[in-house]
């Protein structure tokens, strides 16, 4: 056995030998004992980047088998890459917990159920073969369970962690399913194989004679969006804050963006996929819409939070299904990092608020009381064209100087189509900051935006030549993704008009300054929102209904 | 007549309502021994006389397995007595067994998927009666807090749970699998649905006895020996789910 392959065992073994010694050591090092626990997160950590260090370096790819049906790991770019920001999260996270936890009761307990979680975590990335992944994918449901509900006092954070549990059983089964089918189309268990032999027959039909590579594809695409909190499947998200703050890290920042991993593993299945990418395009879209409405109408900051990591995961998946798979889990990435950060400071926001609640004060207040100028106003039709027009600019020549055949993939517009939206929004927020000098604002936004986007297409660029270094793979994913060229032009078109015309409005509005009180339909629409649909009470009334219906047959049938 | 043989066996391998024999025996049997001797044993019978009976399972006894395993699995979530729960759980995955027999798996792997069922039901029968015996029922929902009340006593029932609703890596997860994986399709998607209601009822379960405060009061926790015990059957069950995945999957 070589050294990569020694390496590749070894950084999912660590967390797990780190949770077995602070288990039996737990009862004599006392407190002491996550230092075992962050010693083994710093090994892993360091053996990731060695691993990634090796790809870099550029190692073949490879599969450690271990001479069984099951049991075998990758290495590749995805799973080093993926292994390097688990190992990295997992360890910001424990250095966090020493001391957070420290007054917790069940401190052992919960690093060793956080060792676990890495290392099932770890395993999931690297998986070569159907049962190890399922086997992963599974352990992640039930130890996240057990770590929310770390406090086993409360039952409310028990409550909350049976809806996450649920939800991703719920999700397990058609990756199950999945599993199944292609055993009984390839006679194997290894994903290599299965690559290999999808790439040989892409027409390969199954039961019912249904396309294989869809019926596989739909399957994993419904499990990634159990996993990822598509919408209808996300009520889990937003209300598991009552665990403990390094676990709703960990879960926010890796575990969520599971979804987008699990479907860029399988990108030499959906690359053959006629119509399933179209799909996951919608439900990403139609989540990462709903899952922003609904950030934006929350009161409490917690399922704010909650609902701007669902817009997120929408808006990853949505990227997979316009065939940008790499941009995805560069998204992933960014998006781990970021809300890590966001949930491992909020102790010292929630400190910081304690000295100043943060709340703007208002024009006559700052003009009267801190002698400060009123803001000045730009007219809103200049203001509104410099919004429009400047981020599609520095999005086209960015995107223009790595990839000059740009416009031959719909999905890279409609990326572009979303840099612009929010490139714009950005600008339409400075309309309405309070600065002395706005052109001065304007400006250095104008520049961040620009250093923003040239850094992103070049990262994505970069992680598109590393994870799928074949360009023909690349156009596959990209083809099997599209949709008929007028259609597309009509969606797209149409989409921009509803998009500038809500700006205008929202100008108008402003300038306006607020005008008439909003009517009686949109009062009803915000309490809709505000409620959260109700999707929260119909899940509710039917698990009851449910529960009552169980306990009714055990009535009937009491004797056996 | 073939078919009256198959309902025999459906006493066995419970096919609804002849699996209420199994169901009412076990609530009325108070022996301890003889109730691990019943849970171990009962499958096996039917595996047996299945196994020594001529004619080919037919394909509507697969449905009415499946409808069966389906309904004590639904039952299973308003079920709040542990002992009853338990005997609905191992109604529910032995009825199961007719999807695997009906495929033509050997009858040594049948036999160990029933005993990967039968083992860890039998940890939780010990479990409920230890639960009586401090509170005098072993009941869900009705006391609450076992987590830190009697934290040994806990860990050991979570993971027994774990291991009779078919968690990874224990024999029944690989039993869940295999059965699947010689399904129709159909079925299998039935099948996928039960295991679904299992962890659903697990979580019931666990959560009616291990969450909430702790009250004040003396209560025995399981000796170090014995949870080193259970710990030992535990990681034997583990390690024979590798084993007869390895070799069989």
């Amino acid at each position: 056995m070589n050294i990569v392959h020694q390496l590749v065992i070894i950084l999912p073994s660590l967390p797990l030998v780190s949770a077995l010694l602070t288990h039996l050591l737990g009862g004599t090092l006392g407190r002491r004992v996550s230092r075992i626990s962050v010693a083994g997160g710093v090994a892993s950590f360091l053996v990731a980047a060695i691993l990634l260090g090796l790809v870099l370096s550029g190692r073949e790819v490879s599969h450690v088998a271990a001479g069984t049906s099951w049991g075998s790991l990758l290495f590749d770019p995805l799973s080093v890459l993926m292994g390097l920001l688990i190992a990295g999260i997992s360890l910001l996270v424990r250095v966090y917990s020493v001391r957070y936890m420290a007054e917790e009761a069940g401190y052992g307990r919960f690093f060793v159920l956080l060792d676990l979680m890495t290392a099932a975590l770890l395993i999931m990335v690297a998986a070569g073969d159907l049962i190890t992944l399922l086997i992963a994918w599974h352990l992640i449901g039930v130890l996240l369970y057990f770590l929310l509900g770390q406090d086993t006092r409360s039952k409310s954070a028990y409550r909350y962690s049976f809806w996450t549990f649920i939800t991703y059983r719920f999700g397990d089964l058609p990756l199950v399913l999945a599993a199944a089918v292609l055993f009984h189309t390839f006679h194997t268990w290894s994903l290599p194989e299965i690559f290999a032999a999808v790439a040989a027959d892409p027409d390969t039909t199954t039961f019912f004679d249904l396309p294989v590579y869809e019926v596989v594809g739909a399957l994993i695409a419904m499990s990634a969006f159990a996993r990822s909190a598509q919408f209808l499947l996300h009520t889990w998200l937003p209300y598991t804050m009552d665990g403990p703050t390094p676990v709703s890290a960990l879960m926010h920042a890796g575990i969520v963006n599971a979804g987008g991993f699990l479907i860029n593993r399988f990108a030499p299945v959906f690359a053959y996929t006629d119509n399933v990418l179209h799909w996951v395009f919608i439900v990403g879209v139609f989540t990462a819409v709903i899952g922003s409405v609904l950030m934006l109408s929350q009161h409490d900051i917690k399922k704010s939070l909650g609902y701007s990591t669902m817009g997120q995961m929408g808006f990853m998946i949505m990227e997979c299904g316009v065939g940008a798979f790499s941009l995805a889990i560069f998204h992933l990435i960014a998006h781990g990092l970021f809300k890590g950060t966001l949930f491992l400071s909020a102790g010292g926001i929630i400190g910081e608020a304690r000295h100043d609640d943060g709340v703007p004060k208002d024009d006559l207040y700052t003009f009267i009381i801190e002698r400060r100028p009123a803001r000045n106003r730009q007219p809103w039709l200049l203001m509104a064209g410099i919004t429009l027009a400047i981020p599609v600019l520095v999005l086209l020549l960015s995107h223009l100087l790595v990839a000059p055949n740009l416009f031959q993939k719909q999905g890279a517009i409609i990326l572009l189509f979303f840099g612009w939206v929010t490139g714009a929004q950005l600008l339409f927020a400075t309309y309405n900051m309070r600065s002395e000098n706005p052109w001065r604002l304007v400006a250095l936004i104008v520049f961040s935006f620009t250093i923003v986007v040239i850094g992103y297409t070049l990262i994505s660029h970069a992680f598109d030549v590393f994870l799928y270094p074949d360009p023909d793979f690349g156009t596959r994913l990209y083809k099997a993704a599209g949709i008929d060229f007028g259609w597309f032009v009509i969606l797209v078109v149409f989409a921009s008009a509803v998009i500038v015309l809500g700006w205008l409005r929202a100008y108008y509005t402003e300038r306006s300054q607020g005008g008439r009180s909003p009517s009686h339909w949109w009062r009803n629409f915000y309490v809709l929102v505000w409620r959260e649909f109700h999707i929260l009470d119909i899940y509710t009334g039917l698990t009851r209904s449910l529960l009552a219906a169980s306990a009714r047959v055990n009535v009937w049938l009491r004797w056996g | 007549m073939a078919d009256l043989g198959f309902m025999f066996i459906g006493l066995f391998l419970p096919l609804f309502p002849f699996s209420m024999v199994f169901n009412a025996v076990l609530a009325r049997t108070s022996q301890p021994l003889l109730r691990w001797v019943l849970l171990l044993a009962w499958p096996q019978i039917g595996l047996w006389t299945l196994s020594a009976h001529a004619g080919a399972i037919p394909s509507w006894l697969v449905i009415w397995a499946l409808a069966t395993s389906l309904l004590y699995a639904f039952r299973l979530l308003a079920m709040r007595e542990m002992g009853r729960w338990t005997g609905f759980l191992a109604t529910s995955a032995w009825a199961l067994l007719w999807l695997p027999s009906y495929a033509g798996l050997p009858a040594s792997q049948l036999w160990s998927f029933a005993a990967g069922f039968s083992v860890p039901l039998v940890f939780l029968t010990l479990l409920a009666q230890e639960l009586e015996r401090q509170y005098g029922a072993a009941y869900t929902g009705l006391y609450g807090g076992l987590a830190r009340r009697i934290p040994r006593f806990a860990g050991v029932l979570v993971i027994s749970v774990l291991a009779a609703t078919a968690t990874p890596l224990f024999p029944t997860f690989f039993a869940m699998l295999h059965s699947l994986i010689v399904s129709q399709p159909l079925p299998a998607v039935g099948l996928a649905g039960i295991w679904l209601i299992w962890s659903w009822a697990a979580a019931r379960l666990l959560q009616g006895l291990i969450v909430g405060p702790a009250e004040p009061r003396p209560e025995l926790d399981l000796g170090i020996g014995t949870t080193w015990g259970y710990a030992a059957g535990l990681v034997g069950l583990l390690v024979a789910g590798l084993i007869l995945s390895g070799s069989r999957l």
